[in-house]
Formats: structure tokens, C-alpha cells, sequence
């Protein structure tokens, strides 16, 4: 159990700056989650927690003590690889007691700790079996396993679930979830993944070009989201964005797209003048087949394009004047491509981005 | 005709006509130039032929003459020792010169590309530089060194126990390069985070070398083993370049099979023994491929 310490973590990859200034501070038994788009860092500040990467400035402390230049071995981190890494002439039971059998501890500890390890992750049947002989959710439990077996203070995770279909992916989620509880050892885990990210994480750090976009629960992130990018990033499918400028006009505020085309807003902050990208979720767009006679909230009309029908709900792609808009419906009303339809949204529901450094401004 | 006959073919067919088409060729050759004289050599070696006069069918008398012959069982007896401890220890440098040039990255095509230089080099002007190297004072680089050490002359290719060791080393030398090769083509394609995962987990580099490294790399060990063992068996090139008029002496401690063929066909011009001593040689390397095949695998 441990707590870990990123202090302006810098690397560079010759010109290219791959981590700028990485800050975080990272709590005993927290579950915390990297997400970004590929090339974003993620990858090579785990790396370089677990000392496969060496920091170019900076320093990472784990448990209070500081391990710049301290060996992968000598930092008491375990980390499962994406590709699972397990020796395929070794057996599960060899591939999972192998750490701890290079930490030449006895024997029968060895035999001991393996068992326990196998037990809480379901492999005791699986023990004499190798690598080849496994599905992908085995070895990917047999790659958990030999993480635990250590009971180290750190655990690492390189995206471990994107080599696995989607329904198993959703199955390891969970017994990820179970294990995390269970043992409440300090977890960082490298996803691209932004279901994976808010599902699992206590706080969520959202990477984009080596910086930190921002760090919060995945209430905070999907509600707040600081930018436009962690507001793009998070949420599927993403969250609406419309561009313009803030004026007041005819006794209310609105926005004048860059189209030309206006947009009344009701109850708007005074942000007057400024030049605003407006963002709305999917989710947050309630459809309506009728106008409300009272205007209560912001209303959009728009030309229902494609439906993409889900089951429990329809996601609704749609030609409005201020370009495309998507939103989803659970209405029992059936939709027809074509139909003109009106989006309305709560206030509430509406973030304001400013469209030069894209940065939330209410 | 021919295009409502191919129409009416399923996709498999087709594709199976074309590939025989395009191995045809090969084929042809194969057949022409290898298979053919192969079968003739089993035929031969029941003649009693000098290459020019009339054959003359003798069953299996030629086996039987070689068999009886004391020189044969020398010759077969240092065949084995180049290929029994050629292989190993060819085998073993390459790998440890492998598992180190891969370490660096510094330099690391300048020097992969001097070891295999050797594998280019005709073997005849290797040996004869070898030759030279092994000559006694004051022409010979080795006498000269151990001598510098206060270390006694010695013989090597004039000595009836040294010869064959002398001859061995610049023919191991030679494939080294190969080897090499082949073995950092095996280490690169082991993924990079078998290493990391064993960095983490703190394995230190033999349980790495003997856990990780080596059992990876027993497909490139396999394949190695069969083609040298071949080649080891089949050594000719450096024991007539660098023994005195090709004899394979001093007293044929250093002859091998390939070189009592030769002398049987274009000495002494006994073409049927020749032929039934070459068959015996194809039995040997077919009998020990296959069983070096066998032994590897065994476990997966």
C-alpha cells in the first residue's frame, strides 16, 4: 500500500517532448486511471513509474521515498503488459510464481502464494496448463496473477483489456473492480479506453500532447469537463459542439453562429461578445416531435438524418442550421428519417467552452 | 474448349492447377539435376566402374569392401568428431556472440557485418590463410604468439592428435557468421516485454537467460543444429586446402567422408565404391536430421 508522487515529470524523446510537466499526486489504495488518445503520454508515464523509461527531469516517489534512479525490481511495483507477457514453455503456475521465485523466496511460500493468487482469480484448475492452451480471459487472470502474487506496493496496468472482445472486456472490467476491492492495492491503469476509464477509476487523469487536460472523479469529468477536449474525449457518442459569438439582442441573449444563423438562449450568463463554442451531450438533447408552446429552455430545430436504432434507446443523427447534431431518444413516438424534430436543452446541461484556448469559461 | 473446361472448375481447383503450373519449373530441375543423379548413385554403387571401361554389376561387394576397410572406420570416426564437436561449440560461440552483440547498439552492424564476412569468404582462400597461420616459426601467427608466451611450438596441422582440431577451427569460424545471424534475428523476435515483465519482477540475467531467453529460442537452436550438423558432416573444402596434397593426413587422422569419396572417384577412379560410400553418407545425414528432429520435438 503505498502512495505515489509525480513531480514535474518531463520526457523527452529527442525533439519531442513525450510528458510535459506531469504533476499528480496519487493516493494509498486509489484506483487511477491514464486516458488519452494515442501518442497522448499515457503509456510513457506508467512506463516510467514502473523504471522501463528513464525521466528526463523531475520525481516520482513511491511510499515517500524517491525512485528516479531506482531499479524496476527495487521499486515494488507489479505491472501487467497489454500483450499479457506470460512465457509461453512456462506453465500458469511457473508464469505466475515467477516473480516471486526470482525474489528466491522459500519454497513453500512460493507454493503458498501461488495457490492464493490462482484461487482469488478462479485458475487453481489451470495451474499445469501453458499459456497456449488459454483464452484470452485466462491469460489475461494468468497475467493479474502473477501481478498479485508479489503483493507489491504498486500495481501497474498497460492497457490489459484491449487484446480481449468486447464482452469479455466488460467481464474483466468487473472482476478488475472485485479484485481492486478486495486486495485495495494503489492501481494505475493506462487505457485509451474512455468507458474503461470511467468505469473503473476513482479519479480519471485525461492526457492530451504530454499534459494533463484534467484530473477528477468521473462524475466530475463527464459534468465538468475543464475543456473542450476533455468534454470531446469523455462521453459516447460525444458531446455536441456549436461555435459563435455571445450577443445580446432583442431582450435576450444569443448566440450568432458562424454560419450567420442565431440561436435564442434562454437565461444565458452575461458572457456577452465573447467568441464561445457551445457543447451539449447527446444525451442532454431532448427530442421533441411538437414545439412546446412555452419556450422554457433552448430549442434547436433540426431534420432527422440517420437513426441508429439501440434497443433501449435510438441515437438520432440530425441536419440542423447550425450544422450536425447528434442526440438520442427513448420516446416511444417512431422517428422517420427526414421528420423535422425539435432538440430542446436545460441550462444546466449546456457548457461553454472558449473557442481560442478552449477552455471552460462557465 | 480450354475456357469452358477452366470455367468450369471450383476456386480450390484453379488455384491448385496454378501453383502446380508455377512449381512445375522447379520441379523439372529438381527432378533433372538432384533426384536424378541421387537414384543413379544408388545404382552406380552396385558397378564395378572406373568411369570409362565397361560397368560391371557386383551386388553389394562395394559395401562390403568399404566396410571391411580399417581407413573407413577412421574416416566415419573423424567425420563424427567435426560434426560432434563442431556443432556445440559453433553453436555456443554464436550464441553468446549473439547474446552480447544484441546489448549494443553502438557499432552493432559494423561488427555483425565482420562476422559474417567469414560466411562470404571462399572457404579454399580461408583455409590457405589458416594454413599459413598455423606454419612454424617464424612464418606461423600462432607458433609466434606462443612462443611470445614461452609456450613450446606446436605441430597443429602435422600432428596426428592436433590436425583435426586445427582444420575444425576456421571451418566453426566460417559458419560463425551465419549463426550469428540467425540467432540475433531469433533474440529480436522475442517480444521486448518477456524482458520487461522479468525486469519487474526482479529476475536476475540467468533466470532470464535460462527462463526466457533460452526456451524462446529453441525453434532458431533446432534449425541451426540440423543445417550445421549437415554441413559439419559434409566438411571437404578445408581439410583438402590445408592438408599436405589433400591427403587428409597426417595418417588420415584429419579425412573425412566427403574426402575418401573424392579420392575413390578421381584417384583411384573406383566409381561404384565412391557411389556406395556417398549412399552410406546420405543414410547417415538422413538418419541424424531426422533424429535431431525428433529429439527437439518432443516438448512443445
Amino acid at each position: 500500500m503505498a502512495e505515489v508522487l509525480l513531480e514535474n515529470i518531463n520526457k523527452n524523446f529527442g525533439k519531442i517532448k513525450a510528458v510535459d510537466d506531469f504533476c499528480l499526486q496519487i493516493m494509498d489504495k486509489e484506483f487511477i486511471v491514464f486516458v488519452g488518445p494515442s501518442g497522448c503520454g499515457k503509456s510513457t508515464t506508467l512506463r516510467m513509474i514502473a523504471g522501463l523509461e528513464e525521466i528526463s527531469s523531475g520525481n516520482i516517489s513511491i511510499d515517500q521515498r524517491i525512485v528516479n534512479n531506482t531499479h524496476p525490481k527495487n521499486r515494488d511495483i507489479a505491472m501487467v503488459f497489454q500483450n499479457y507477457a506470460l512465457y509461453p514453455h512456462l506453465s500458469v503456475r511457473e508464469n505466475i510464481s515467477f516473480g516471486i521465485r526470482a525474489q528466491k523466496l522459500p519454497k513453500n511460500e512460493i507454493t503458498s502464494r501461488t495457490l492464493e493468487a490462482a484461487k482469488i482469480l478462479g485458475l487453481d484448475e489451470l495451474l499445469d496448463r501453458r499459456p497456449g492452451e488459454l483464452s484470452g480471459g485466462q491469460k489475461q487472470r494468468v497475467a493479474m496473477g502473477r501481478a498479485i502474487v508479489r503483493k507489491p506496493k504498486v500495481f501497474l496496468f498497460d492497457e490489459p483489456l484491449s487484446n480481449l472482445d468486447a464482452k469479455l472486456r466488460h467481464k474483466m472490467r468487473v472482476e478488475m473492480k472485485k479484485l481492486h476491492q478486495q486486495v485495495q492495492t494503489t492501481t494505475i491503469y493506462v487505457t485509451h479506453d474512455q468507458v474503461e476509464a470511467m468505469t473503473l477509476a476513482d479519479r480519471i487523469v485525461i492526457m492530451k500532447d504530454g499534459k494533463i487536460e484534467q484530473v477528477g472523479s468521473p462524475d466530475e469529468v463527464y459534468h465538468k469537463p475543464n475543456s473542450q477536449f476533455v468534454a470531446s474525449f469523455i462521453g459516447s457518442p460525444a458531446m455536441n459542439f456549436i461555435s459563435g459569438t455571445l450577443e445580446f439582442l432583442n431582450n435576450r441573449n444569443s448566440l450568432i453562429c458562424d454560419g450567420g444563423e442565431m440561436i435564442d438562449l434562454v437565461d444565458w450568463p452575461d458572457l456577452v461578445g465573447s467568441k464561445l463554442t457551445m457543447g451539449i451531450r447527446p444525451e442532454h438533447m431532448e427530442l421533441k416531435t411538437e414545439k412546446s408552446s412555452k419556450v422554457i429552455n433552448t430549442v434547436l430545430d433540426a431534420k432527422v438524418s440517420v437513426l441508429e436504432p439501440m434497443g433501449h434507446e435510438v441515437i438520432v443523427t440530425c441536419d440542423s442550421n447550425v450544422g450536425e447534431v447528434i442526440g438520442k431518444y427513448t420516446g416511444n413516438t417512431k422517428l422517420k428519417v427526414g421528420q423535422t424534430i425539435h432538440f430542446e436543452f436545460k441550462k444546466e446541461n449546456i457548457h461553454f467552452f472558449d473557442e481560442n484556448s478552449g477552455k471552460r469559461v462557465s | 474448349m480450354f475456357v469452358s473446361f477452366w470455367n468450369k472448375l471450383s476456386i480450390n481447383q484453379k488455384l491448385a492447377i496454378t501453383a502446380w503450373l508455377f512449381l512445375a519449373v522447379p520441379i523439372v530441375f529438381y527432378v533433372c539435376i538432384r533426384f536424378y543423379p541421387t537414384f543413379e548413385a544408388f545404382y552406380v554403387s552396385t558397378l564395378k566402374w572406373n568411369l570409362l571401361g565397361a560397368k560391371k554389376y557386383i551386388g553389394l561387394r562395394n559395401y562390403e569392401k568399404i566396410f571391411a576397410d580399417e581407413d573407413f572406420w577412421l574416416v566415419l570416426l573423424n567425420t563424427f568428431k567435426y560434426a560432434g564437436l563442431g556443432v556445440p561449440i559453433s553453436l555456443f560461440i554464436a550464441f553468446c556472440v549473439a547474446y552480447f552483440l544484441n546489448e549494443i547498439t553502438r557499432w552493432h552492424d559494423f561488427i555483425r557485418a565482420l562476422y559474417f564476412i567469414p560466411f562470404l569468404t571462399t572457404a579454399v582462400a580461408m583455409a590457405w590463410v589458416w594454413k599459413w597461420f598455423y606454419q612454424p616459426l617464424p612464418i606461423g601467427y600462432f607458433n609466434f604468439f606462443l612462443n611470445y608466451l614461452g609456450i613450446a611450438q606446436q605441430p597443429f596441422l602435422k600432428s596426428v592428435t592436433q590436425g583435426l582440431y586445427a582444420i575444425m577451427a576456421p571451418a566453426v569460424w566460417a559458419g560463425l557468421g551465419f549463426q550469428v545471424v540467425i540467432f540475433i534475428a531469433g533474440i529480436r523476435a522475442i517480444p521486448r516485454s518477456y524482458y520487461e515483465a522479468a525486469e519487474i519482477d526482479g529476475a536476475g540475467r540467468w533466470q532470464i537467460l535460462r527462463e526466457i531467453t533460452l526456451p524462446s529460442l529453441k525453434p532458431t537452436v533446432i534449425f541451426l543444429t540440423v543445417v550445421s550438423t549437415i554441413g559439419f558432416l559434409r566438411i571437404f573444402d578445408q581439410v583438402y586446402s590445408m592438408t599436405t596434397n589433400g591427403d587428409g593426413g597426417p595418417l588420415n587422422t584429419t579425412k573425412p567422408i566427403v574426402l575418401m569419396i573424392y579420392e575413390f572417384a578421381f584417384d583411384e577412379f573406383k566409381i561404384g565404391r565412391a557411389s556406395a560410400l556417398t549412399v552410406i553418407l546420405f543414410v547417415i545425414l538422413l538418419v541424424i536430421s531426422m533424429f535431431q528432429l525428433w529429439l527437439m520435438r518432443k516438448k512443445p
